[in-house]
């Protein structure tokens, strides 16, 4: 077999099949929480959901998780100095409540994303000052 | 399930990295002094239960159902916040690739 393209063809909830490049990917050593098993992940940007991002499991496709900037929610948002902002980026992950529509976004345990390595780990912040689950949207259903 | 009793002041190790140290007790509050290395993450469990709810409750977001909730809450983020750039992404657009 002729290995030409560097591509994975994975087939995800959100978005169907694709193909992944290996510069798309992100190795999670200890995966997200809750979901330790899953290694790596792919950050993907759909028009209609801009800014937000997916964070879709190669391991487990069915899994994305819809992602946004911190400073998108909180302009002083400060995760601590323990971070190196110049090769790390912060995702938080947003969840949808099925339920009422509304919307949080987990500022206590960001993805942080080292761009250089190509790793992500999920982080839990030490500081009380940040909820797992902020309410991001002003209105429910 | 390990049972130890411990006066105030008094500590417990874990292996050999990890000490837990009772600092004092309180009307039914104990405080506990915790060192441990960077690598090793310590947490209230409730929190991490919590992180763990809002991780699974999150990971199978119905697009759809996701896009209607940004418009219905006319969600709007300014451009210029976005810290998100750099990383490397796979750009999508459904009504494109549909016509």
């Amino acid at each position: 077999m002729e290995n030409l393209s560097t591509g994975r063809k994975i087939n995800t909830l959100q978005f169907g099949e694709f193909e992944v490049g290996e510069e798309h990917i992100f190795f999670f050593e200890s995966g997200i929480l809750g979901f330790e098993d899953l290694r790596e992940f792919v950050l993907v940007s759909e028009e209609e959901t801009v800014p937000f991002k997916w964070l879709i499991s190669l391991d487990m496709p069915d899994i994305g998780f819809p992602c946004l900037s911190p400073w998108h929610i909180d302009l002083t948002y400060d995760p601590g100095k323990e971070f190196d902002l110049e090769n790390e980026v912060l995702l938080i992950i947003v969840t949808l409540d099925d339920g009422n529509g509304q919307m949080t976004a987990n500022l206590k345990a960001p993805v942080v994303l080292d761009i250089k390595y190509q790793r992500g780990k999920q982080i839990i912040l030490t500081s009380d000052r940040y909820s797992p689950n902020f309410v991001i949207t002003k209105h429910r259903n | 399930m390990l049972v130890l009793s411990r006066k105030i002041g008094e500590v417990i190790t874990v292996g050999s990295q990890v000490k837990i140290t009772v600092l004092n007790y309180d009307r039914g509050v104990v405080r506990l002094g915790i060192d441990a290395p960077k690598s090793i993450p310590v947490h209230r469990k409730e929190v991490y239960d919590k992180i763990i709810e809002m991780n699974q409750q999150a990971a199978r977001t119905e697009f759809d159902a996701f896009k209607k909730a940004i418009s219905l809450n006319k969600l709007y983020f300014p451009e210029n916040k976005d810290s998100t750039k750099e990383i490397p992404t796979l750009f999508f657009s459904r009504n494109k690739s549909k016509n």
